[in-house]
């Protein structure tokens, strides 16, 4: 039976990991409910994202935060222009199964250009706090993983707020839900859908950023995240952006206490039996409606 | 020279229905029985271009970095020059089987040396002793290579990978019962190179008494270390031993930090002798110890030479791909200066014997092998100390103490 103290410390490893699953899967799950895309470059962005946040430090001597001033609005315009350019021409019919190809696609050539540019050498960012911790009931918190929780907090209430308190928020949502209607009711439900998809990229920005405060990055790292995030939408439910923050806060949790009895490898085989157990079970997922009915 | 005779018997024998001189193409340097001006033909398949040129390209600078050394000293066997055939094997197994059947079959070279990795080494090692030809290999430390009964095969480096940590478990278990430190926590690769280094420590450890309280394996795709580091920080163990390779061993110490952890002893394989390591960690490396196959600094006497040739020659300094590749040539030459002959047919079982029974100086310490090749040595191990990372064991090869208790990261 493993200690009070090591059960206390493996939680709140387990939420600071789970608070970075959900922004990372927030994004994720957006695109699949604004236009059914499944989008498999959403990691490469990420990894994209962490590698400016390293460039950031290592070759301007700036703290790797002010780099997302750059990234979040570039990352969003890039979105835009991905949904307008490339995702919106693809035959309805057809849409979802295309949209993994060409999102593979765009996922291989970001890892391909980041190995031209930056070489496979893993690379970690250099931080005077990188290692430093503090205290709290006997357990110990990683000052860098704090910023990474708290930005990922920070922009998921932010994201929140967005969709429930503004115009643009309420014409997001009307399309997800219903596009025609949305339409009928006077939403330009083509820019909404680019601008929403700018939205998801610039959530990837953020995490991006925050990953890269605590993990060494190497081009090919995108491939170890995208399986979880997508296990994390699905048993969210698609589409939701709730449901994607409280999946992921429940199965990091999960992954970080079961690698106490069961070691890291059967650990990470959560993310996997909750897919399967969410699909033959609840195919809606557990904490949103079918296809995002509701947010 | 003691071999004209029996070479004389050998072409004789093979002579039945040869010309003489097919024969004595095939002795490389029958003409004349003075043979003093003919090169020593040398037929090495590398994998240049494929998954290992990396590490290929860096044992064939290594060849020949020792071919031109040798040269400029007057060659071997009194003044015979070594002249190097390198075919590239694509780093594709059906290619190195045909390129050794070519080099030793058609080209008839003299003597042949072994490809890089594991998986080339294996399928070549069998030509090689099918045409009775000594086989000395740069690469290749897993089990299998061991296993397949070769008798004519040497690895040309000091230990496999179970292997590494053998001065460092000696040196810990011959330290007063009250100083040794009780508790280890092992974390490695789910990878037999990896796994093999921490379990090779584990293992004499254990024999010992020392007490193993976290053994945990990760799969190599692992980036988050938290869990495992809180699991060892909180068995509290006096040693943590990581069978890493790079990004993990880098993630596994920030993150042992993080938790503010201070083991009395932290041994990690491969990560800290990597050049990024460092900066990787924001410096503070203080006293983490990882074994090494070779080290510019190492103290042993042709290392020195080699190093400065070396930088002469390609404008850099030898890593242990290169390092490799020049013990695998000084192995080689020994056992030509000993046995007086370099060529094919008898010459190579004599090449063969000569090896098992003696051992050979080189650039990484000297080296003996047992029945099945396998080196009977250690990998040197080394500290952070202060901002360098320095050797600390076996004790004739140090440039500092160890330091234990290691001083806090």
């Amino acid at each position: 039976m493993p200690s009070g103290a090591l059960l206390f410390q493996s939680i709140i490893l387990g939420l600071l990991l789970g608070g970075l699953y959900a922004l990372l899967a927030a994004g994720l799950t957006l695109y699949f409910g604004i236009m059914r895309v499944v989008m498999i470059a959403h990691s490469a962005f990420l990894i994209l994202a962490a590698y400016l946040a390293w460039w950031t430090n290592d070759r301007l001597g700036l703290d790797p935060l002010l780099s997302l001033v750059v990234t979040v609005p570039l990352f969003f315009g890039a979105g835009v222009l991905l949904q307008r350019g490339l995702l919106s021409r693809l035959r309805p019919a057809t849409l979802t199964m295309m949209s993994v190809l060409i999102t593979f696609a765009i996922a291989l050539m970001i890892e391909g250009l980041l190995g031209y540019a930056f070489t496979g050498t893993q690379r970690r960012i250099q931080l005077g706090y990188g290692t430093a911790s503090f205290g709290i009931f006997g357990a110990r918190v990683a000052v860098v993983k704090l910023i990474a929780f708290a930005l990922a907090a920070i922009s998921l209430v932010a994201l929140y707020l967005l969709m429930k308190r503004t115009q643009f928020g309420w014409a997001l949502r009307a399309t997800i839900q219903h596009q025609d209607a949305a339409r009928l009711v006077g939403i330009d439900t083509e820019r909404t859908a680019g601008f929403g998809f700018g939205l998801g990229l610039a959530t990837a920005a953020v995490g991006g950023t925050a990953l890269s405060l605590d993990t060494t990055i190497y081009p090919s790292l995108h491939w170890h995240w995208i399986g979880p995030l997508m296990a994390i939408i699905v048993v969210g439910g698609l589409g939701s952006v709730p449901g994607a923050a409280a999946a992921a806060l429940l199965l990091g949790l999960a992954q970080s206490l079961l690698q106490i009895p069961m070691g890291a490898t059967w650990a990470q085989t959560v993310f996997y039996v909750a897919l399967f157990a969410t699909l033959a079970v609840r195919p809606q997922g557990f904490f949103g409606g079918r296809l995002a009915q509701r947010f | 020279m003691r071999s004209p005779a029996r070479r004389t018997t050998w072409a004789l024998a093979l002579s039945a229905g040869l010309t003489l001189g097919l024969a004595a193409c095939g002795g490389g340097d029958e003409g004349g029985g003075n043979s003093a001006d003919d090169p020593i033909v040398v037929g090495i398949s590398l994998p240049l271009t494929g998954d290992f040129s990396e590490p290929g390209k860096g044992v064939q600078e290594g060849y020949e970095a020792w071919a031109k050394i040798t040269n400029d000293k007057g060659g071997l066997l009194g003044g015979r020059k070594i002249e190097l055939k390198i075919l590239d094997d694509q780093s594709n197994a059906d290619r190195v089987v045909a390129d050794y059947e070519q080099l030793i079959g058609s080209d008839q070279v003299d003597l042949v040396v072994g490809p890089f990795s594991t998986r080339l080494v294996v399928p070549s090692a069998r030509v090689a002793q099918e045409y009775g030809m000594l086989f000395v290999e740069p690469a290749g430390a897993a089990a299998e290579v061991f296993n397949q009964g070769f008798k004519n095969l040497f690895y040309a480096a000091p230990a496999v990978a179970d292997d590494h940590y053998n001065h460092l478990a000696e040196y810990l278990l011959a330290m007063p019962a009250g100083e040794k430190p009780r508790t280890v926590a092992y974390a490695a690769m789910d990878d037999p190179f990896a796994q093999g280094t921490a379990y090779g420590l584990k293992k004499k450890l254990e024999a010992a008494g020392v007490k193993t309280v976290v053994d945990e394996v990760y799969p190599p795709n692992t980036t988050d270390f938290g869990s495992i580091a809180a699991k060892i920080a909180a068995a509290k163990p006096d040693m943590v031993v990581g069978g890493s390779q790079y990004q993990d061993g880098v993630n596994l110490i920030v993150a042992l930090q993080q938790l503010n952890y201070q083991p009395k002893l932290a041994a990690f394989s491969t990560a800290p002798t990597s050049p990024e390591f460092a900066k990787a960690i924001g410096n503070k490396t203080e006293g983490i110890l990882s074994p090494t196959g070779y080290s510019q600094d190492a103290p042993y006497e042709s290392n020195k030479e080699f190093v400065e040739k070396f930088k002469a020659q390609f404008g850099k300094v030898p890593e242990e791909d290169q390092a490799n590749g020049y013990t695998t040539g000084q192995v080689v030459a020994a056992a030509v200066e000993a046995a007086g002959c370099a060529e094919q047919g008898d010459c190579q079982q004599k090449l063969i014997d000569w090896l098992h029974g003696n051992t050979v100086d080189t650039v990484v310490g000297p080296l003996k092998w047992d029945a099945t090749g396998k080196p009977q040595g250690a990998h040197m191990i080394q500290q952070w100390v202060g901002n360098d990372i320095k050797i600390v064991l076996p004790a004739d090869a140090k440039e500092a103490d160890l330091v234990y208790p290691k001083p806090a990261w």
